[in-house]
């Protein structure tokens, strides 16, 4: 039997713009089953997971409604019209759900007696919701904090499992959580700390495909990012989207603040254009970083977050603060728009996220081509013999903790004043922790003229496939 | 993504959610189908507002809204070919935010705009727009541009 399918307005952009589609069928379920298998979009608008009607959507079979006749078995004949309507409802939550619970009354207590906040300022949290772009040492205290005030929807961003060497910092994450996914570990305390909230854990890479989506969900995105890809990415996102961004960033003993892409504000971009070249700033595996650090920024970032959905005080907005916790100092730089900004700016051309890997320069490694063997290929020539040097370039108290067997230990820094100890007439393999500054040192040294070849993922990828008992840290 | 809209056709949504105090009002948004109308940042220009009647039962009005769909249907034929359609929605939450409820979610289509207007003690206290993802998951705002 030929019949006409006819859809509705919001529908026709998953069937080419079409409002009539005509198929063959018995009866309604083959007539929709007909409609999927040419535009297959359709089918999750209409039909739940498991197959069935969603209970929004209405058919009809000429004038009757499909429901008060066989439903989906219902017959269709030649010439009959299917219509697909949407049943149009909704309506306010109801009052109650909005409001403070008589629990929410006694455990925001200490903010509802705070005249900046009070019940108004309140039921502002609870109906505020924020990104945390990873679970990190950022983001443990910010959405730590977050959970505590009451911001009624936080969502994770994360695609880490809790390393026993997280612990040190990410105070969200606790020593039975080795080994588990961050996210659920993450949401597991929140919850614990504040069952009256909700928590969207998004176990994903942010990428320039998925981050202004996910970002449109939320009223604040509050950036704890460990690079410089994700951190332009976050920036840029932020921007576009108009979402204001709590921004910290963590070094050894040192800690940035601000808020970007407020409006009218300043964004990263405006600040630094350009990221560093690729491995001149280390992040905090190689580096370091004093585990109450991020304990400090992170904080801040809360402050910031619920000053921002609370519209009290003074957003740290053109702002950027510098925090030395060896000084134990905090240092405020003014921070201007920049009218040429590539992306807030009076002219933007950053219209749609870019490729951030290659803007902060990290896909031109193979391109100079540094040659590198891989920690089984390093054992190969050991157990052969062959006539090398191996070259670690890591500070003296890493070499302490951990260390490969014949190695000759010149720091990063120390190699130009010491390339001299280096003979040119035999080959080097160099290593550090995990393969950055080894590859920097190769590039230095083959620029002198040596037989340089870096091992990729140094001597952490050595302890976890080659030798276990060479400690990570 | 936007919603334009003609500062009269705004007064006749603003209201008919006023006068529907303390129920919930409601409509349809009219005007040209957008080229792309699922892409995210599609623009919709409203060209006419028709209020109807809210066909919730009288134990929930205050906090729910129903368009009957053969009325829906009678108008998407009334348009069909025209290059017109209904290109989203409004409604009011009395004495509750201009963001979706979960129902709201629940029952919401794609690509269409829901225009909520926020109406406190028979006045309106905000009005905000917004779109479906494609998703499901989530309603996202969008600007509304009032001309003229």
């Amino acid at each position: 039997m030929s019949v006409d399918i006819r859809l509705p307005t919001a529908l026709r952009a998953f069937a080419d713009k079409q409002e009539k589609i005509t198929v063959e069928a018995k009866n309604v379920g083959e007539a929709l089953d007909a409609l999927f298998a040419k535009h297959d979009r359709l089918k999750a608008q209409l039909l739940s997971p498991d197959g069935k009607l969603r209970s929004f959507v209405n058919v009809y079979v000429n004038e009757d409604d499909a429901r008060d006749k066989q439903g989906l078995a219902t017959p269709v004949k030649d010439g009959d019209v299917v219509l697909i309507v949407p049943a149009i409802a909704g309506g306010a939550t109801l009052a109650a759900e909005s409001e403070l619970t008589k629990a929410e009354l006694i455990r925001y207590n200490r903010h509802l007696i705070l005249p900046e906040v009070g019940p108004e300022g309140q039921k502002k949290l609870k109906n505020s919701s924020v990104l945390c772009v990873g679970a990190g040492g950022l983001g443990s205290p910010l959405a730590l904090y977050l959970a505590a005030a009451g911001v009624g929807r936080i969502g994770i961003v994360d695609f880490d499992v809790v390393d026993e060497s997280n612990l040190q910092r990410q105070i969200i994450h606790d020593t039975l959580s080795v080994g588990t996914s961050k996210l659920e570990s993450a949401k597991k305390r929140l919850l614990a700390l504040n069952p009256h909230i909700a928590v969207e854990t998004h176990e994903t890479k942010l990428s320039s495909a998925n981050a202004v989506e996910l970002f449109q969900r939320y009223d604040v995105i509050a950036d704890g990012t460990d690079n410089f890809p994700t951190r332009y990415l976050v920036n840029d996102a932020c921007v576009l989207t108009g979402k204001p961004n709590a921004y910290g960033s963590i070094f050894r003993f040192e800690g940035q603040l601000s808020v970007f892409a407020a409006k009218d504000g300043p964004c990263y971009r405006c600040l630094y254009p350009e990221p560093p070249p690729p491995g001149l700033v280390p992040s905090c595996a190689e580096g370091g970083v004093l585990g109450v650090l991020p304990g400090v920024i992170g904080t801040m970032q809360a402050v910031e977050t619920i000053k921002l959905i609370l519209g009290i005080g003074k957003p740290l907005v053109g702002r950027l603060m510098l925090y030395d916790a060896l000084e134990q100092s905090w240092r405020t730089l003014k921070v201007k728009k920049n009218p040429a900004c590539p992306v807030c700016g009076d002219h933007p051309t950053i219209a749609a996220p870019i490729d951030y890997e290659a803007f902060c320069g990290l896909k031109e490694k193979p391109a100079n081509m540094i040659p590198e063997i891989t920690v089984e290929e390093l054992k190969a020539k050991l157990d052969k013999k062959e006539k090398f040097v191996l070259l670690d370039v890591r500070e003296p108290h890493e070499y302490e903790i951990a260390k490969i067997a014949g190695s000759k230990l010149i720091p990063l820094g120390d190699l130009p004043q010491r390339v001299g100890e280096l003979d040119k007439a035999v080959k080097l393999v160099v290593h550090c922790k995990m393969g950055g500054r080894s590859a920097r040192a190769v590039q230095f040294l083959r620029a002198q003229g040596f037989d340089a070849t870096n091992v990729a993922g140094g001597i952490n990828d050595w302890s976890e496939r080659i030798d276990p008992s060479v400690p990570t840290y | 993504m936007s919603l334009k809209v003609s500062r009269a056709l705004e007064r006749i949504v603003v209201e008919t959610c006023e006068k529907a105090f303390p129920d919930e009002g409601c409509g349809l948004l009219i005007g040209p189908v957008p080229g792309a109308f699922d892409a995210p940042g599609r623009e919709v220009a409203v060209d006419e507002a028709r209020p109807l009647p809210n066909g919730w039962d009288a134990s929930a009005k205050t906090n729910r809204y129903l368009i009957d769909p053969r009325e829906l249907a009678r108008i998407e034929a009334e348009l069909s070919g025209s290059g017109r359609g209904v290109v989203g929605f409004f409604h009011s939450h009395p004495n509750a935010p201009a963001w979706p409820s979960p129902f709201d979610l629940m029952m919401a289509w794609p690509c269409l705009s829901y225009w909520i207007v926020r109406v406190d003690g028979g006045k309106t206290a905000d009005s905000r727009s917004w779109q479906r993802t494609e998703d499901g998951r989530s309603f996202v705002e969008e600007a509304i541009f009032l001309e003229g």
